[in-house]
C-alpha cells in the first residue's frame, strides 16, 4: 500500500503528445507502457470484468435498501449492537495483533537463524485453515473444559460467548496480516543503518525504537489496518467459538435465516458503510500525514 | 597492554560466514597512521571491518584498542566510526540529527560540536536538509562527520568513495587525507582500487580470499609485493611462467638476467617501468630486446602501449614521451625491462611473508610477557609465516619464496645483470 501512488494523470510524459494508435479499448499510452492491440484489448477486457464483478454486487445491495429502511435497520439495537460491537472487537483485535507480531516480524526480517522458514510458515497457517475450522479449533483450546479456556474460567475470563472469544477468533484468522505487513516493512531497511546506530553507540532497544520501528512503521500500520479490516469482515470462526454477543455479520446471517434477504440487506448496507469508512480513515491515517508526525515524534 | 598505545591491536582474529572463513588477522594499526586494507571483491575486506567494529561473530582472537581489550564488548561500546560506502545516513532524520545521533545515544549532548563537525567538512549549510536530497559526496561527508561525531577511539571507512563519480572522488579523497592525518585516530580504510590505496593509506595490508598475504607500509608492499595475488593487486603485470636456469629465465622468446634462482618461477614486470630506446650505460636493465607497437591505445593519465612480443609487454607511459621517442605503429623499437621494474616469484610454493606495519615501532609494541594479552596467542603464531624478507639495498629482484635467503641477491648480481642483458636482446 505505498501511500503516494502516482496517479496516472500526473504521470504522463512526452509520448502522451504523440499520435497513438487508438483503439477500441481506447489505451492510450499513458507513462509510456499501456499495452497496446490485441493484447491490450484482452487485457482491458479481463480487467473491466474483473472490476465490475467486484462493483456490481455492492452497487446492487445499495439500490435493494431504501433511505426509509436503512433508518429503521440503525434504529434497531440489535443492529447497531453488533456494528459497535464488530468494530470495537476489531480495534482492540488491531491492537493486540500489532503488539505481539511486531516483535514475531522483527526476528522474521532478521533472518540468519534455524528453523525461520517453519516460523514464517507457522504464522501463515492461518491463512490455509478455513475459518470454520478455526473456529472449533479455538473452541476446543479455549472453551469451557479446553487447555487455556479452564484455567482462565477460573479465573473468571470466559472466551465461549464473550467478546474475548470474538476477539481471540478475530486474532487467530487477522495476524498473519500483521507480522507480514511488519515483516516487508522491516525487511525494506537497509541493515547497515542499524549497524551504523549500533557503532554509533545506540543499544539494540534504542536502535530498534530509533531506526528500526519509525522506518518499518508503514509496514506496521499497514498490517494494523489490514488487521482491522480482516477482523470486521469476520464471520466463520467468531460464529462458532462466539455465536453471542453477536458481531455485526452473525446478526447480518440471523436476520437473513429470521427475517429474509430485504431485512438482512439494510443491516449489510449499514456494516459495509461503517466498515468502508473506517477502513479509508485508518489508511489514509496510516499511510499518510499521520504517519509523517508519528516518524517526527520518534525522531 | 601497554598504556601509552592509543591505536589498534588484532591478533588472531578469525570469522566466518558460511564456507567463507577470515584470517587469521594479525593487524597493528597506531594512532598516527591510516591502514589500508586492498583486495579484491568478496576478499572479506568489508567483514574485516564488521568483525573488529563488532558487528559480526568473531570465531577467535583478540582486539585491543586504545589500550583496552575489547573483545567481547557490544559495537555500541566500542567507540568505533563507521563510514559505509553508500553513506547509510538515517533517511528519517535531518542531516543534524543524523550527526547527532551518536552523541545522544551515548547521553552526551553535543549540538554545537556537530553542526561545528558539519562545518569542518564543508557541509554546515545542510544541517537542517534531508539526507534523501543531497548529493553522494555530500552524504559522504555527513556520514564521516556523524561517524567522528562520537570521538572514536577508531576509524573504519569501508569503501567510502567508490560509489561516487569521478571528480567527486577526488575533491573527497583530498580531504580526507588531510583530515585523517589532522585526527591522529587510527584508520582502517577498505578498497579494491590501487590508486586510493596508494594516496590514502601509510600502511598497506592486502587480504586476499579471506586471508592477510601481506602488510607493510604502503611503499614498500606496493615495491616489493609478496606474491603474485599481491602483485597483480598493486599494477604488477604477469609475464608468465619460465624456469630459472644459469642465472636466466626464459619466457617465450624473452630472456631475464636473473641470477641465483633456479627451477620454475612465475614472473611480474611493472608496465610503466619499460623504457623505449637504447639503454643508456649506467642503468642497470634485466632485459632488452626489439619489440614491434602493436597499439597506442590513449587512456588518461597515462598511454598504454601494446608490444608484439613473445609473451606480450603492455607499457604505460606519458603521452609527451610517445611524441618524443617517435613511436609508430608496427614499427621495432628497441627497449628495456629495468632493474626494479621485475618481480620474480618461485612457481608453485608461496609463503606468506609479513611485515611488521611501522617497523621502527613494532618491536616495543608486542610485549612478549604480559599474561593479560592472551599469551598463547602470541607465543603460538608460527615465526614462520611472520618473516619479513626486506629487499637488499640496490637488489634489482628479490626472492620471496625461495628456498634460500633472500639477502643473497648481491651487488655481484647487478653487474651480470647489466652485461647480460646486451647480449640477451631479442628481436621481434
Amino acid at each position: 500500500m505505498p501511500p503516494k501512488m502516482a496517479r496516472p494523470g500526473r504521470l504522463r510524459g512526452r509520448h502522451n503528445d504523440e499520435v497513438i494508435t487508438a483503439d477500441s479499448a481506447g489505451s492510450a499510452r499513458r507513462g509510456g507502457g499501456w499495452p497496446a492491440g490485441w493484447f491490450g484489448v484482452v487485457t482491458w477486457l479481463l480487467s473491466g470484468l474483473l472490476l465490475a464483478f467486484i462493483v456490481l454486487p455492492i452497487i446492487r445491495l445499495f439500490t435493494t435498501s431504501s433511505v426509509a429502511s436503512l433508518h429503521q435497520a440503525a434504529d434497531t439495537a440489535a443492529i447497531r449492537d453488533a456494528t459497535l460491537m464488530s468494530l470495537q472487537a476489531a480495534a482492540i483485535t488491531a491492537g493486540i495483533a500489532t503488539v505481539f507480531g511486531v516483535p514475531l516480524a522483527y526476528l522474521l526480517a532478521q533472518g540468519g537463524f534455524r528453523g525461520r522458514e517453519v516460523i514464517q510458515a507457522v504464522v501463515d497457517l492461518p491463512l490455509v485453515v478455513p475459518h470454520t475450522v478455526a473456529g472449533i479449533a479455538l473452541l476446543f483450546l479455549l472453551g469451557r473444559t479446553g487447555w487455556v479456556g479452564a484455567p482462565a474460567g477460573h479465573l473468571g475470563v470466559s472466551f465461549y460467548g464473550s467478546q474475548w472469544g470474538i476477539v481471540a477468533a478475530m486474532l487467530f484468522v487477522s495476524v498473519p496480516f500483521a507480522v507480514n505487513s511488519a515483516r516487508v516493512g522491516f525487511e525494506a531497511i537497509d541493515p547497515r543503518l542499524e549497524r551504523a546506530a549500533r557503532s554509533l553507540g545506540a543499544t539494540p532497544w534504542h536502535t530498534f525504537r530509533r531506526i528500526t520501528l519509525p522506518l518499518g512503521l508503514r509496514g506496521v500500520l499497514t498490517g494494523a489496518v489490514l488487521v482491522y479490516a480482516r477482523s470486521i469482515s469476520e464471520f466463520g470462526a467468531v460464529v462458532i467459538l462466539a455465536y453471542y454477543p453477536a458481531t455485526a455479520p452473525v446478526e447480518i446471517y440471523n436476520l437473513y435465516l429470521q427475517s429474509g434477504l430485504t431485512q438482512a440487506a439494510s443491516a449489510a448496507v449499514i456494516l459495509l458503510i461503517v466498515a468502508l469508512a473506517t477502513f479509508l480513515v485508518l489508511r489514509t491515517l496510516a499511510s499518510g500525514r499521520l504517519l509523517i508526525r508519528v516518524e517526527r515524534a520518534y525522531s | 597492554m601497554p598504556t601509552a598505545d592509543r591505536g589498534l591491536d588484532v591478533s588472531g582474529l578469525t570469522a566466518r560466514a558460511g564456507s567463507f572463513t577470515l584470517g587469521p588477522v594479525n593487524l597493528h594499526i597506531p594512532p598516527d597512521r591510516v591502514l589500508v586494507v586492498l583486495g579484491p571483491s568478496g576478499a572479506g575486506k568489508t567483514m574485516l571491518l564488521e568483525t573488529i567494529a563488532g558487528l559480526r561473530p568473531q570465531n577467535g582472537g583478540q582486539i585491543n584498542l586504545a589500550g583496552a581489550d575489547i573483545t567481547c564488548l557490544p559495537p555500541e561500546r566500542r567507540r568505533i566510526g563507521l563510514v559505509f560506502q553508500d553513506a547509510a545516513l538515517f533517511p528519517h532524520l535531518t542531516v543534524q540529527q543524523n550527526v547527532e545521533f551518536g552523541p545522544r545515544a551515548t547521553g552526551a549532548a553535543a549540538t554545537t560540536a556537530s553542526v561545528d563537525l558539519l562545518h569542518q567538512l564543508g557541509v554546515g549549510h545542510l544541517a537542517p536538509r534531508a539526507p534523501r536530497s543531497l548529493s553522494g559526496g555530500e552524504r559522504q561527508r555527513i556520514a564521516l562527520a556523524r561517524a567522528l561525531a562520537i570521538q572514536p577511539a577508531l576509524l573504519l571507512l569501508d569503501e567510502p568513495l567508490s560509489a561516487l563519480d569521478q571528480p567527486t572522488r577526488e575533491d573527497l579523497r583530498t580531504l580526507l587525507r588531510r583530515l585523517l592525518a589532522e585526527l591522529k585516530i587510527p584508520t582502517a580504510y577498505v578498497t579494491h582500487d590501487r590508486d586510493e590505496a596508494l594516496s590514502i593509506g601509510d600502511d598497506l595490508a592486502v587480504i586476499v580470499r579471506g586471508q592477510l598475504r601481506q602488510t607493510g607500509p604502503a611503499a614498500t608492499v606496493s615495491a616489493q609485493p609478496a606474491d603474485p595475488d599481491v602483485a597483480r593487486l598493486l599494477g604488477w603485470s604477469e609475464l608468465g611462467y619460465g624456469t630459472a636456469a644459469n642465472d636466466t629465465i626464459r619466457i617465450g622468446n624473452l630472456a631475464l638476467r636473473v641470477p641465483a634462482i633456479t627451477g620454475p618461477v612465475q614472473a611480474f614486470y611493472r608496465p610503466e617501468d619499460i623504457q623505449f630506446g637504447p639503454p643508456g650505460h649506467d642503468e642497470p636493465v634485466s632485459a632488452s630486446f626489439m619489440a614491434r607497437v602493436e597499439q597506442i591505445v590513449h587512456t588518461r593519465p597515462l598511454a598504454r602501449i601494446t608490444l608484439g612480443t613473445n609473451p606480450p609487454i603492455t607499457a604505460l607511459m606519458l603521452h609527451r614521451d610517445i611524441g618524443q621517442l617517435q613511436l609508430t605503429i608496427g614499427e621495432p623499437t628497441p627497449a628495456s625491462l629495468r632493474e626494479g621494474s621485475l618481480r620474480i616469484f618461485q612457481a608453485g610454493e608461496i609463503r606468506l611473508p609479513t611485515q611488521p606495519l611501522s617497523m621502527q615501532k613494532a618491536s616495543r609494541r608486542l610485549p612478549p610477557a604480559d599474561p593479560t594479552n592472551s599469551p598463547s596467542q602470541l607465543v603460538n603464531r608460527p615465526t614462520g609465516t611472520e618473516t619479513s624478507v626486506t629487499n637488499p639495498p640496490g637488489g634489482s629482484y628479490r626472492l620471496v619464496a625461495g628456498p634460500r635467503p633472500a639477502s643473497s641477491a648481491s651487488g655481484k648480481g647487478i653487474e651480470s645483470t647489466a652485461k647480460f642483458s646486451r647480449k640477451n636482446s631479442l628481436g621481434l
